[in-house]
């Protein structure tokens, strides 16, 4: 059973969250159909590890595409003209390149894992989180926590609260 | 700074914004269904056919001869790449300046990058001729032990054009998502289902907004410098020869400015067929004309710099194959073609300065085309007049395209509509959360 309740307002939503943290109630969610950087701050979302992910792939990618430009002129040896065989300055495009494409990838690869996404199975949801409203919800709260956490909720102003509500 | 009006008829309300934008997606009607037939069939005759042809009988069906080894497949390949620049770039850029007029309009224009990015892509499966063989341009090792050459131009181009097409896919499909969730709540049966899958589940809760935004950032700081490179790339195709009117090094800069300045006008049009076919009157507006119209100025006065410029380095030079290949190109056989880019991207765009023009988006329209008009024979004049002039006599040729090479290019533009108008069922063209992001906010001291 979740617990899930609509908010009209910002402010209600994200004070509802904070409460909801403070009275030491787990796995808590906040939606809203717009990003809520007030939100973000209240719940502590500091900087996200995504950028880690678009570090180590843009480095790994930079180094790859090198390798693999200074591999392949090293296994089939092209003189062309007295250039050099491992010619920096056209390397250095495909390693621009393959920097990106890996940094790119990687920050996808970051997205999912730390928005922990795809997400398949059922989840408290409410289809106003995606038009006009704020939602609050518990997933799966104790038997003890669900008086408490209906009563935080309400407190901080919802306009309804389900017990079990949609889910997705 | 005066604040101007997002919305020329007013804010919508949320709930607006998804019924507007779902609207578009779900309700067909058969004229929808007719202009996908017609452009479905007009690709079929004017692309697939032909092409097909030329794969039967050789590429000799082009008009690409001995001294004109590059022809419209190419300049049609580098209008493309041209047109998709502006979609992805302009959307970035406008992200990372946190400009607000863009929310409504970067969806389409991102998507205009992709499907211009695949047509070019086909252009050089086109032009190639033996088509099954285009892996060999891949770095991926095969039974004949050939790896690409990495100092070939050539090579730069497939990886910075694979680099962008996956980059600009990445980037508007990211921004989709939770406009996907939208469209899976208004939903029902396989529609559902689909968006569902489209959607991974998206909830909008705080933590997946905060990592969407991160990572979108991300996205927009990579395609800049990306975006940029591609047509510098494009640009060494040409320049890193020793063909005298190719071997410019002002050419980088050219082909970005011209890539940034067709596809903005590229922009000006899909907008105004959202805006006309859409209904999206409400959310495409003077606003985003106008600042697009001012755009289009100031690309079109650096354009026509650059032109002067590649002009008087070729005569200053003192070179006379240079002087030569300048004579065949003011004064030549395709010396109207010339002049009518001159006319269509130096002095057209000019009537922009006034407003009246500039708020109108039927001029609008007009002016948009021909500036697209200008730059697809900017691109046939900077293949077309210097390969058939090179630096001795007996190498002077002449090319002129063959019907096949006419019927593609009518096709590939038939090829871009047809993607396009696949999209606008498929992706919300408008992106839903950022327009409700411009929107007053549903906060309590806003309300009371």
């Amino acid at each position: 059973m979740d617990i899930t309740g609509t908010f009209q307002y910002e402010e209600d939503a994200i004070s509802a969250a904070q409460g909801l943290h403070a009275a030491g109630i787990k796995n808590v969610s906040l939606m809203s159909p717009i990003p809520m950087h007030a939100a973000e701050k209240a719940l502590g979302l500091g900087k996200s590890n995504v950028r880690k992910f678009t570090l180590i792939g843009a480095i790994l990618g930079g180094l790859g595409g090198f390798s693999m430009c200074v591999a392949t002129a090293l296994v089939f040896i092209m003189p062309t003209g007295g250039r050099a065989i491992i010619a920096l300055p056209p390397y250095l495009l495909i390693t621009y390149e393959t920097t990106i494409l890996i940094g790119v990838l990687s920050t996808l690869a970051g997205f999912f894992l730390v928005a922990k996404l795809p997400a398949w199975k059922n989840r408290p949801y409410r289809v106003e989180a995606n038009v006009n409203r704020f939602v609050v919800a518990v997933e799966s709260p104790s038997s003890n926590e669900v008086k408490k956490a209906e009563q935080i909720i309400r407190g901080a102003g919802a306009l309804g609260i389900e017990q079990t509500g949609d889910t997705l | 700074m005066v604040m101007k009006k997002l919305f020329d008829h007013g804010e919508p309300s949320y709930e607006q914004v998804n019924q507007d934008v779902i609207k578009s997606l779900i309700e067909t009607g058969p004229k929808y269904w007719m202009l996908l037939a017609t452009t479905v069939g007009i690709t079929v005759v004017c692309f697939i056919v032909p092409w097909m042809y030329q794969i039967h009988m050789g590429v000799g069906v082009a008009g690409m001869n001995r001294n004109a080894v590059w022809g419209t497949y190419l300049s049609n390949f580098i209008f493309w790449i041209g047109l998709s620049h502006s979609g992805t770039l302009l959307s970035a850029v406008l992200h990372i300046t946190q400009s607000d007029w863009r929310k409504s309009i970067y969806r389409s224009a991102e998507a205009m990058t992709l499907f211009s990015l695949m047509v070019a892509a086909t252009f050089v499966m086109v032009h190639v001729g033996r088509l099954w063989f285009i892996h060999w341009s891949f770095p991926i090792p095969n039974p004949m032990g050939l790896w690409p050459n990495f100092r070939s131009p050539i090579m730069f181009d497939v990886m910075a054009i694979t680099t962008y097409l996956t980059a600009s896919s990445i980037f508007i499909y990211m921004g989709s998502v939770p406009d996907f969730a939208a469209v899976r709540d208004y939903s029902s049966g396989l529609r559902r289902r689909i968006y569902t899958v489209l959607s991974f589940g998206w909830r909008g809760t705080s933590k997946e907004w905060h990592t969407l935004g991160w990572a979108y950032t991300f996205f927009a700081v990579l395609v800049i410098p990306l975006a940029v490179s591609v047509h510098s790339i494009v640009s060494w195709d040409f320049a890193l020869s020793t063909v005298p009117g190719l071997h410019q090094t002002i050419f980088a800069p050219y082909f970005v400015c011209g890539a940034i300045y067709s596809g903005t006008a590229g922009i000006v049009t899909v907008m105004y067929c959202l805006r006309r076919f859409l209904g999206f009157e409400r959310y495409i507006g003077k606003i985003h004309v106008d600042y697009l119209g001012k755009l289009l100025i100031a690309l079109s006065m650096i354009w026509t710099y650059i032109n002067i410029m590649e002009l008087f380095t070729g005569w200053y030079s003192g070179s006379s194959a240079e002087i030569e290949f300048l004579k065949f190109r003011l004064f030549g056989f395709y010396a109207p073609m010339y002049w009518e880019m001159i006319l269509f991207c130096a002095f057209v765009p000019l009537l922009m300065l006034f407003k009246s023009v500039r708020l109108n988006w039927n001029r609008m329209l007009v002016i948009s085309i021909l500036i697209n008009i200008g730059m697809l024979s900017e691109r046939f004049i900077i293949v077309s007049t210097s390969l058939p002039r090179k630096l001795l006599p007996d190498s002077y040729g002449f090319y002129f395209p063959s019907p096949a090479e006419i019927s593609i290019t009518v096709g590939s533009f038939a090829m871009f509509a047809t993607l396009f108008l696949i999209f606008i069922k498929v992706f919300p063209a408008v992106s839903i959360y950022e327009v409700k992001e411009t929107l007053n906010p549903l906060r309590r001291a806003e309300k009371t």
